[in-house]
């Protein structure tokens, strides 16, 4: 049978989103999927799953996501959804300090319970609450100040401190107004290692030891041309 | 709020266990949920007691006094159980919602419930009567009072309550606005009177649930008469026996009933009155009388003309004012309360005066506090009020003690008076004494439990006291006694803490904290009005009422709808949260979208267009999102394989697997999982779908529009949910399973484009009507691929001659015979073919279905192959079943048919044959074109398969002769070209062995024989591969043998095309 569709490698990316309830995981994903936005959003029960494809210049990245629910409740079932994951994205809300606080735990958690070499974007959202946030353009109202009547209450340096420091990916975004949510999957996209793409999904999903295993052999090894699995269309 | 009866009940019993999934849940953690649909109302509720004596013409006064409020004196008594003028709003006022429907209290207050209770509608003194009573069934007293209610009322008012035991009548009628939300009227009789159970004394009581919270209890008893103390005792049984016998039906709310009857007690709002018949304690009567004669003939006579002209009554009322003070005589007494009611007050006030009261002198030119004034009504009153042996049996807790509240007391005793008159008290030879037997009581849930509590603090007192006691502690030594208690001065058996004695005004002191409610608290009741009806002449006894108002919690049903369905919701949720669930995302849709199945929305695939043979393939990837494994199978649906039956035949063309979601990615193998596979959560897997028509007969079903390629997968989630996957395709049309008179008419363009424009036309699938114009004398496919068929074979034959890895198979039937097809695999041919039917239904040229570098051999396969499936598919074949049977029946005349085993030997025979088969396919001109081309067409590749050079032919007609002498067969020969013809004709199996017998011709004879007998075997193999296709007809019927017979001559009439003539 002939495939109509260009031959460019194309992976599945398993993501994982966490976060504290209501920052807006769900509205991100739905954004980045759909280009849409809810003003109120049902939460999440569970999980939500979605899939998504990224077109890289070189390839093709297809996004597995796991929307996770936010409520205490529902937060000893994350490990059993970022397990085998190759990307989180930590988002807390701009507007609430203590968002931020849980968001840390959960970097903290992946860098101890998550695969080696995950790659982790902080996020932080609902910027089109804060003054800077136009959402068109992050230089726009400039002369705005920062202090009256802008809700933000966790500063850009603050944050993106913490993320240099522990290696994550820093992004400010807007689901309602879209601003920087697909520059955040874009550059997780480009963030995950080629290598790790080739072997990520391995002869199943289940056999996360096998799979690790795999990784390591065939770190830096270069890419068996013949392989098809990298393939789809 | 105060008052929630039914609510507070269970407030502390009921949490909401959202992982019980018991059918009550949702009833139970809606209920939960209850303050946010509940919301404070408020209503007015006039209540009236009469007793009316058995005296005629009573009813005709009933609306004078219970509806219209007449027949008050505002000289005899008052109306205002306090007229401080303070202001209507009230604190709960400003938290009751306006828009929750608040009752409204416009002009003057409408009243929402009115309940009249009645004593002593019939005479029954004897237990005869009484009888009598019964088994009259006698409902013409219930009518009389009704009309006479519902003739005062306003029209809409609803009957609620009407019930009758014996003299004792109760009836309720409420507004509009409050009798929709009025449910569980349950009415009980308790009957108390005489021999203990017969209802000339006893009580009517009714309970009701006002806006699905609030129950209100209504009591209408006549308890025993008499001034005796032995009368006293049964009244208190009586009252207690009412108590204990009244159950009222379980309350059923949203078609949930409680478990338990409803009794007395249980009510938020109570409401007890009647002709209790407690009299004046240790007053001789005459006192009484003489006492209350000084007013009712007294000093104040200043409106005597107008009663006496009004009523022409022989007592001379006197005035009185009835100060605003008088509050001091209400059980219920708080001085900081607030009337609620003011317009009510007002409208009291302007009855009295549009009634008579004119020339009523203004109440300002009165003492300003009567009370003080010992020459008042009131302080007359209050000296007899004292003597009042239901507010003393209230105190010492022997009856109406639990809660039980009274209003004040500002209007003359209610009975005994001489019918007829305002006020004249019984002149009869009895002279009964003056008492208040009409009363009106009520109660709240807050009183009685107040009085609960009471009750036990005290008993926790007390029995500290006792152990204190016991352990010998000195009681003034201790100041930490929390209550004063000297069980020297309680002699009683009940706890009663230093009951007071009642002597006047003494309660006004102490008793106030006995009976008033908590200051705290907003008490849910007030009593606007407690009067009787002074003016009211036609019984013996006056009438009694009372206006109450009352803050209750009623259901917005609006609300209740809205929290119901959420919770709802959440419970499914919550249910779902511990159960295996899964996410469908159909990432492979063709429409590209990524299709989620969050909602409950089937999923869906819609494949396209199918054509026929094609495999397509769509992928779903399932995740598991719940926090627990997953067991998914895609459930069986019952698939029949009989084609038999036209459209109710069901043909599988969808199949699903389930494979690592790997795999689906990629193109290696996939490992198909089994039918039931296990999903951990955060893990994926991918459900395969594969979508096919391969078989012809559903090809022709497709063709003619049926069915429709439509399936809804179940997908089940053991212990889950099951989810739904629409799959759809539409069917690419194809000239596979037509007929030949179908393919006639297809135009240039090809039958896919000419169906599709037919349908778009008609609006439906269908076969091509046989009415529209011709095109071409045979299906353009026939000619296509017959063409394709020979060039190819060439093709093949000069690659063997020219590749040293190419040569044509030996097999006879190749490559008509699909067992001998054994260039590629399946798989491969069938893209082939695929690839070729594309191009015969577009019209295009076959050479270009192929890739250049496909080889000849592979080609011809592909091609032999598709005119097979093509001859396959038609639905009438190239010999239609009616031409066959017309071969059949001539078969006699044709002997190449007749002996279908080996045909005749001679050229003229056969050449006859032919002929004859010709001329009957002559009828159907397309169909014998088709056959004659296809047959031509065969010949020639079976000739090219199995060549005879030119020398073979030499050799063979060279050995004819001496072929011929050996050959007894052989002797009826005609000339040479045609013994040749013949002799060849005749070769069969044992030929062969017989020519190298004859040994006549050396290595080149039996070369040549080789040749030959390899043409008659093709010949004979194709024969056999195409004869059923091409000749139809019921062969399924009859004997095997007959079976047999019939597939041979098919064949042989194939056979007799196939073999031409050697040249
Ligand atoms: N103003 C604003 N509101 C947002 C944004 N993202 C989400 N929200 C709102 O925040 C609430 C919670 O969002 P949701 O996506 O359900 O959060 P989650 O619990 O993290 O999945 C919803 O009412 C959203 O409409 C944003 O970027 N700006
Ligand atoms: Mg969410």
């Amino acid at each position: 049978m002939a495939d109509s569709s260009a031959p460019k490698p194309s992976s599945s990316v398993k993501l994982v989103l966490l976060g504290e309830a209501a920052v807006g995981k769900s509205s991100l994903v739905l954004r980045f999927v759909n280009n849409d936005f809810q003003e109120n959003k049902e939460p999440t029960i569970g999980a939500a799953f979605l899939t998504q494809k990224c077109n890289l210049p070189t390839r093709t990245i297809k996004f597995e996501i796991w929307d996770t629910a936010g409520q205490e409740r529902f937060a000893s079932l994350a490990p059993m959804y970022y397990r085998n994951a190759q990307a989180a994205l930590v988002v807390y809300d701009l507007t609430k300090p203590t968002s931020l606080i849980k968001a840390k735990h959960w970097v903290a958690e992946l860098q101890r319970q998550a695969s080696p070499g995950i790659v982790i974007a902080l996020v932080g959202n609902k910027l089109d609450l804060t003054e800077d946030g136009t959402g068109s353009g992050g230089d726009a109202e400039d002369a705005g100040g920062e202090d009256s009547g802008d809700a933000r209450k966790i500063s850009t340096e603050e944050a993106k401190t913490y993320a240099e420091e522990e290696g994550l990916l820093f992004f400010e975004t807007s689901a309602k107004t879209g601003f920087n949510v697909t520059e955040v999957f874009t550059a997780i996209a480009n963030a995950i290692p080629e290598t790790s793409l080739k072997t990520a999904r391995g002869p199943g999903a289940s056999h996360a030891a096998a799979r690790t295993e795999e990784q390591r052999v065939n770190l830096n090894g270069p890419r068996d041309p013949n392989a098809k699995e990298g393939c789809a269309c | 709020m105060g008052s929630s009866g039914v609510l507070a009940d269970s407030t502390t019993t009921e949490v909401a266990d959202l992982s019980s999934a018991n059918p009550y849940s949702l009833h139970r953690t809606a209920h939960a949920r209850r303050s946010e649909y509940v919301r404070p109302h408020r209503i007015r509720i006039k209540v009236g007691t009469w007793n009316v004596a058995a005296c005629p013409g009573t009813d005709k006064d009933l609306a004078r006094w219970f509806v219209d409020g007449e027949g008050l004196d505002p000289a005899l008594g008052s109306s205002k159980p306090s007229d401080d003028g303070g202001p209507v709003e009230h604190e709960l006022h400003n938290g009751s919602p306006r828009d929750a429907s608040p009752i409204e209290l416009a002009d003057g207050g409408k009243i929402g419930l009115y309940v009249l209770g009645l004593q002593e509608v019939n005479v029954l003194t004897a237990p005869s009567q009484y009888m009598t009573w019964i088994y009259a069934a006698d409902d013409s007293t219930m009518g009389k009072w009704k009309a006479a209610l519902e003739a005062a009322i306003p029209p809409d008012y609803q009957l609620v309550v009407a019930e009758q035991l014996a003299g004792l009548l109760l009836l309720a009628y409420a507004s509009p606005e409050i009798a929709p939300t009025i449910s569980n009227v349950s009415t009980i009789s308790v009957g108390t009177g005489a021999l203990g159970y017969l209802g000339n004394k006893g009580a009517v009581c009714t309970r009701i649930v006002l806006g699905e919270v609030t129950q209100l209890l209504f009591v209408n008893s006549h308890l025993a008469s008499g001034v005796e103390d032995y009368y006293l005792e049964r009244r208190i049984n009586q009252a207690q026996q009412i108590v204990n016998q009244a159950r009222f039906e379980p309350i059923v709310i949203s078609g949930v009933s409680e478990e338990e009857k409803t009794k007395i007690g249980d009510e938020d709002f109570a409401f007890w009155f009647g002709d209790l018949n407690f009299r004046l304690d240790r007053l001789p009567g005459d006192d009484i009388r003489r006492l209350l004669m000084l007013h009712t003939r007294g000093e104040y006579d200043l409106s005597k003309r107008e009663l006496r002209r009004e009523n022409s009554l022989e007592g001379e009322p006197i005035v009185v004012r009835c100060s605003s003070d008088s509050s001091d005589e209400v059980m219920d007494r708080d001085p900081d309360r607030k009337p609620q009611n003011k317009p009510d007050d007002k409208a009291v006030e302007n009855q009295a005066a549009d009634d008579d009261s004119v020339n009523l002198p203004d109440p300002d030119d009165f003492p300003q506090d009567p009370q003080e004034d010992p020459a008042s009504l009131q302080a007359t009153l209050s000296s007899l009020l004292p003597h009042d042996q239901l507010r003393r049996l209230i105190k010492e807790r022997k009856v109406f003690h639990e809660g039980w509240r009274e209003g004040p007391i500002t209007f003359l005793p209610t009975y005994k008076y001489d019918v007829g008159t305002v006020a004249l008290f019984d002149s009869s030879e009895k002279r009964r004494p003056p008492s208040w037997c009409d009363r009106i009581l009520y109660r709240t849930r807050k009183d009685m439990e107040r009085y609960m509590t009471k009750v036990k603090e005290e008993e926790e007192a007390r029995k500290k006291d006792e152990e204190m006691k016991a352990r010998g502690i000195e009681e003034a030594a201790d100041d930490d006694i929390l209550f004063s208690y000297d069980p020297e001065n309680d002699s009683e058996e009940h706890p009663t803490p230093k009951v007071a004695e009642y002597d006047e005004y003494n309660e006004a002191e102490d008793g106030g904290d006995d009976q008033s409610p908590d200051q705290a608290d907003h008490d849910t009741i007030h009593l606007d009005l407690y009067t009787s009806h002074q003016r009211i002449t036609s019984s013996d006894h006056k009438p009694v009422s009372s206006i109450f108002t009352l803050d209750y919690d009623a259901v917005v049903p609006e609300l209740k709808s809205k929290v119901h369905a959420e919770v709802a919701r959440a419970l499914d949720r919550a249910e779902n949260e511990g159960r295996p669930g899964i996410t469908i995302v159909a990432d492979h849709h063709p429409r590209g979208a990524a299709w989620r199945s969050g909602s409950d929305a089937p999923a869906h695939v819609d494949f396209g267009e199918a054509v026929f043979l094609r495999k397509y393939t769509s992928t779903l990837t399932l995740a598991n999102t719940s926090g627990v494994p997953a067991k998914l199978s895609f459930i069986e649906k019952p698939m029949t394989n009989e084609l038999g039956d036209g459209d109710a035949a069901e043909i599988q063309w969808l199949t699903t697997c389930f494979v690592h979601s790997e795999a689906a990615d990629d193109d290696t193998e996939s490992v198909d999982l089994g039918k039931e596979v296990t999903l951990e959560p955060g893990e994926t897997l991918n459900a395969v779908l594969d979508a096919q028509i391969t078989d012809i007969v559903h090809a022709r079903m497709l063709n003619e529009g049926q069915p429709t390629l439509e399936e809804v997968l179940v997908l089940r989630v053991t212990d889950g949910r099951d989810h739904f996957i629409t799959v759809r395709a539409s069917w690419a049309p194809t000239c596979i399973g037509r007929s030949v008179d179908e393919l006639i008419r297809v135009p240039e363009g090809g039958i896919r484009a000419f169906a599709r424009s037919l349908i778009e036309a008609k609006a439906r699938a269908g076969a091509i009507p046989y009415d529209l114009p011709i095109h071409r004398p045979a299906p353009k496919e026939l000619f296509r691929l017959t063409e394709a068929i020979e060039t190819t074979t060439q093709r093949v034959i000069a690659d063997a001659q020219m590749l040293e890895d190419c040569t044509v198979p030996s097999d006879p039937g190749w490559p008509f015979d699909e067992a001998a097809c054994k260039s590629t695999d399946v798989d491969t041919r069938t893209s082939h073919i695929i690839s070729l039917l594309d191009a015969l239904d577009q019209d295009q040229a076959l050479p270009s279905a192929f890739a250049p570098e496909i080889p000849a051999l592979h080609r011809l396969e592909a091609l032999a192959q598709t005119l097979v499936l093509f001859l396959r598919g038609l639905t009438d074949g190239i010999v239609p079943t009616a031409l066959w049977n017309r071969i059949d029946q001539a078969v006699p005349s044709i002997p190449s048919l007749a002996n279908p085993a080996s045909l005749p030997a001679d050229e003229a025979t056969l050449d006859n044959d032919r002929t004859t088969v010709l001329d009957i396919l002559q009828s159907a001109p397309h169909h014998n074109i088709c056959f004659v081309f296809l047959t031509t067409t065969l010949a020639r590749v079976v000739a090219e398969l199995a060549p005879l050079s030119k020398a073979d032919l030499a050799t063979l007609r060279g050995n004819e002769a001496s072929l011929l002498a050996g050959t007894a067969a052989a002797a009826r020969g005609g000339g040479p070209g045609a013994a040749i013809g013949g002799v060849l004709s005749g070769v069969g199996r044992r030929s062969l062995g017989f020519v190298r017998k004859a040994g006549s011709g050396g290595t080149p004879v039996v070369a040549a024989w080789a040749a030959l007998e390899k043409r008659r075997a093709r010949e004979r193999r194709v024969s056999e591969v195409f004869g059923g296709l091409v000749c139809r007809g019921q062969s399924a019927g009859g004997t095997s043998g007959e079976r047999r017979a019939g597939e041979a001559r098919r064949r042989a009439v194939m056979e007799l095309f196939l073999r031409q003539k050697l040249e």
